[in-house]
């Protein structure tokens, strides 16, 4: 499996605060990441630091580049949908296509025009005309032409409904994964998202605190729902956090005997919102 | 279209007895391509390789099987296969549970046949 990502020692200082702090991970080809943390975790100066936007410390290797100094030609290989929409509102679709072409070496225009014929969006329109929904779509049909190993995504939803949420998802899924392609997305949103994600890295004050597969969450951490007066057995075996939930206690433990704690509840996985939370927490008992 | 996933099951096995069920109502016939890991991915906002996982494990219980080049197709005979699998599971796991309601509740064989015989 080829590494796409392999940061060792990341860390990114702004005056006295670490931002990101001596951070490592890997991200493998064919994988769909998601980067998880609180608002002013680091997420987005991860993602900078990854598209060579600003400078860092430690070791940061992407594609084999390092960003800050081989930004231009990483572009070639990596698109960014960032969570501000910076299309200038001025510009129609067609002159933007356009733009495109001129501008990227490798901008396949018909993969883009594919796409948009499959959206309510006309060649015509100026981007000020559009719903937020369709600007976010008009950046997939951007996306789609350029054949990137890597998408960056950061909080790509954020701002639109529903029903456009769930739309973007799908259409990447239909339309823009497959195993040479890898995604990492950022997302408050995590509950949507949770079962498209093959990998998750946790991010709390800069540090991480989780980096895990999805596959494998299930093997590593136990939910065990209880009822009070079985509290405080349960809590002997060290659980990362607990919360109460009218007359039952819900605990999630890391690495524990399942055999244990069979018979003080009921065991399930923890959803990946209740992990996060979890691992937070249980972080700051150390 | 949106289903809740249960936590107390990997997705990838509750996908795998919605297919089954399929095969079992009829709605996916035998001979039948099944929908595309993309198609299945995208719909129900799954990562592929979960869906991927879940078929691997019908096609390991000999009841998909993958066509080069055209994707997995439900195996002939598969929903008799299936409907022995879940008669065989109902027998061993669920039946001793309702035997044992039933001691519990102290009904007796005929009350039982008379309820039948009433529902039919």
């Amino acid at each position: 499996m080829s590494v796409l990502v392999k940061a060792k020692g990341l860390t990114k200082k702004y005056g006295r605060l670490y931002a990101v702090d001596d951070v490592d991970f890997e991200i493998n080809a064919g994988r769909i990441v998601g980067l998880v943390g609180p608002n002013g975790a680091g997420k987005s100066t991860i993602l900078k630091t990854i598209l060579g936007l600003t400078g860092c410390t430690g070791d940061l290797h992407v594609l084999d580049k390092i960003p800050r100094r081989d930004r231009v030609s990483l572009m070639r290989d990596i698109s960014y949908i960032a969570d501000v929409a910076a299309l200038p509102g001025w510009i129609r679709v067609d002159q933007l296509l356009t733009v495109m072409r001129n501008t990227h070496p490798a901008f396949d225009q018909g993969k883009s025009m594919e796409f948009l014929s499959g959206t309510d969006i006309h060649k015509s329109q100026r981007v000020r005309q559009l719903s937020k929904g369709m600007k976010t779509q008009l950046h997939l049909a951007l996306v789609m032409g350029v054949n990137a190993k890597l998408l960056v995504l950061d909080e790509p939803t954020l701002g639109l409904d529903i029903i456009y949420r769930k739309k973007f998802y799908s259409q990447l899924l239909n339309e823009y994964f497959d195993e040479d392609r890898t995604i990492l997305v950022t997302t408050h949103q995590i509950e949507e998202i949770e079962h498209i994600l093959t990998d998750v890295l946790f991010i709390d004050r800069g540090k991480l605190i989780l980096d895990m597969p999805t596959d494998d969450i299930a093997s590593h951490f136990t939910q065990l729902t209880l009822d009070q007066h079985k509290a405080e057995q349960a809590r002997l075996l060290q659980p990362l956090n607990e919360v109460g939930q009218l007359n039952k206690v819900v605990m999630v433990f890391r690495d524990a005997d399942k055999s244990r704690l069979q018979a003080l509840g009921q065991l399930s996985t923890p959803r990946l919102a209740d992990l996060f939370v979890a691992c937070i927490e249980g972080a700051d008992h150390d | 279209m949106d289903i809740q996933w249960r936590e107390d099951q990997p997705i990838y096995l509750q996908l795998r007895d919605r297919v089954k069920g399929m095969i079992l109502d009829g709605s996916l016939p035998e001979g039948e391509i099944l929908p595309s890991v993309r198609q299945v991915a995208s719909q129900f906002q799954l990562n592929p390789i979960t869906v991927m996982k879940s078929y691997q494990t019908l096609v390991d219980d000999g009841i998909v099987e993958k066509k080069r080049g055209i994707g997995m197709y439900c195996l002939e005979g598969a929903r008799n296969k299936l409907l022995e699998q879940e008669k065989l599971q109902f027998i061993t796991e669920e039946w001793p549970r309702i035997v044992k309601q039933i001691r519990q509740l102290g009904i007796k064989p005929e009350e039982l046949l008379r309820a039948l015989e009433s529902e039919e």
